[in-house]
């Protein structure tokens, strides 16, 4: 009988993540890199007077979602691959439970990403002009988009590490996952930029927690089967 | 510690067209220490990886048992201590961490001075625990993947040329790491060194 509990386990593994990251600080880099570079481009490029004023909700919000996308995914799509490329995925696969890698693994990409939207987003509105009426409803689709997008991030990312890690793989298995899901969550932060009403973001709301929500059960009875085969 | 037993019927794996390993037949059993020996792509690390589960054969069956009982694949890991060239460590983490990660992972509860001690009965001084692994030499590393593999008492071992990158302490430290689990492990040690295959109760030859 095992005395441990999965939560601990998957404890371990967050606290192996963080502890690897913040010593190399390989995805924090690559993440904030991008992140910023992108966003002093667009803001220097666009800034908050270029574009009219009856166009600035739909545009400032797809705007922001690019940055945070791809910022994100040149980070976490790397959490499985660096694994097989240190040679340490065949001992981690023979010491731990799939489960508590996965959910290891989920919530360092989910701290990453919430780490990411902390430094980006207060940075856009201020750079852009980006004045959101909702605040409350812009948190709350900023917190349901990064539960589903680590989910979706972190089952890809084991697929393609699984797939001698290539970067073209991760774009054609994100694409119908992610492209739905970033369309919902630009529409969610639009309503919040228009609108200081909290049922203006609900139907948004829904469809990102729907569509996290199922990625994460698949995940969770597909990546035993990615992780060992 | 519980009484796993290995068994394998004509295993087989093949990589596209290419035989990596032809039908072995064979057990491991508590005492006794199995030695797989063989040329260079003979199929030992092949062999090795489907007695862990890491790999499927090709042809063949694989059956762990914990007493009479079959284990199941999906917890095969929970009674297997592994060491080959193809694993590594955490080389951010020194080698104290990597070991109460590993022990975490595994679900035991071991104080820092019980996982210093079998560093140190690897042959690691205690000065080097705290060090980052990725600054250690290869035999420094390899004496903290051999302590991963053992730091949970597996009831089965085995070792893919577990000296290899080690000077003569430290084979000298393996040989008494594998003199202690003889006694209550199944034991297999994959190997070309004449020295590791001295320690063998039985042995498989495998041809190319």
């Amino acid at each position: 009988m095992r005395a441990s509990t999965l939560l601990s386990e998957i404890a371990a593994v967050l606290a192996k993540e963080l502890t690897s990251e913040l010593r190399s600080r390989v995805a924090l880099n690559a993440i904030g890199l991008f992140g910023l570079t992108t966003l002093i481009a667009v803001a220097y490029q666009i800034g908050p007077y270029q574009i009219q004023e009856g166009d600035r909700p739909h545009l400032l919000s797809a705007l922001l979602w690019i940055i945070l996308f791809f910022a994100a995914t040149s980070g976490l799509s790397r959490v499985f691959v660096k694994e097989e490329d240190a040679h340490t995925a065949k001992t981690l696969r023979l010491a731990a439970r799939p489960l508590a890698v996965l959910g290891g693994k989920y919530l360092f990409n989910l701290m990453l990403l919430i780490g990411l939207y902390a430094l980006i987003v207060p940075l856009y509105c201020a750079l852009m002009g980006y004045a959101v009426r909702g605040v409350a409803g812009l948190l709350l689709v900023l917190l349901a988009g990064a539960v589903a997008l680590s989910a979706t991030t972190t089952i890809v990312a084991a697929i393609i590490a699984r797939a001698s890690g290539s970067t073209t793989l991760f774009a054609i298995l994100s694409v119908p996952l992610v492209l739905p899901l970033l369309v919902m969550l630009i529409q969610g932060t639009r309503a919040a930029a228009a609108s200081s009403e909290l049922a203006a973001v609900l139907p948004a709301l829904q469809g990102i927690v729907s569509l996290g929500g199922a990625v994460m059960i698949v995940s969770v009875y597909l990546f035993p089967a990615v992780w060992h085969d | 510690m519980r009484e796993v037993t290995v068994e394998f019927q004509k295993v087989g794996k093949r990589f596209a067209s290419r035989t990596a390993l032809a039908a072995v037949t064979g057990e491991l059993r508590p005492g006794r220490v199995l030695v797989v020996a063989g040329p260079n792509g003979a199929g030992k690390s092949t062999l090795l990886n489907i007695l862990a589960g890491v790999l499927r054969p090709s042809r063949g069956e694989v059956t762990h048992r914990d007493g009479d009982a079959p284990v199941p694949r999906p917890h095969w890991f929970e009674h297997l201590g592994v060491a080959a060239p193809d694993m590594a460590v955490y080389e951010e983490l020194t080698a104290l961490e990597n070991l109460r990660l590993f022990a975490r992972l595994r679900g035991r509860r071991r104080p820092d001075g019980d996982l210093a001690a079998l560093l140190v009965e690897l042959g690691l001084a205690s000065r080097e625990h705290s060090r980052p692994v990725g600054t250690y030499s290869s035999g420094m590393k390899q004496r903290v993947k051999l302590a991963q593999a053992v730091l949970h008492e597996p009831a089965v071992l085995l070792l893919d040329e577990p000296s290899s990158n080690l000077d003569g302490a430290g084979h000298e430290a393996v040989a008494g790491l594998v003199a202690r689990f003889r006694p209550r492990a199944a034991v297999a040690v994959a190997t070309n060194d004449p020295r590791e295959m001295a320690w063998g109760d039985a042995r498989i030859d495998l041809a190319l």
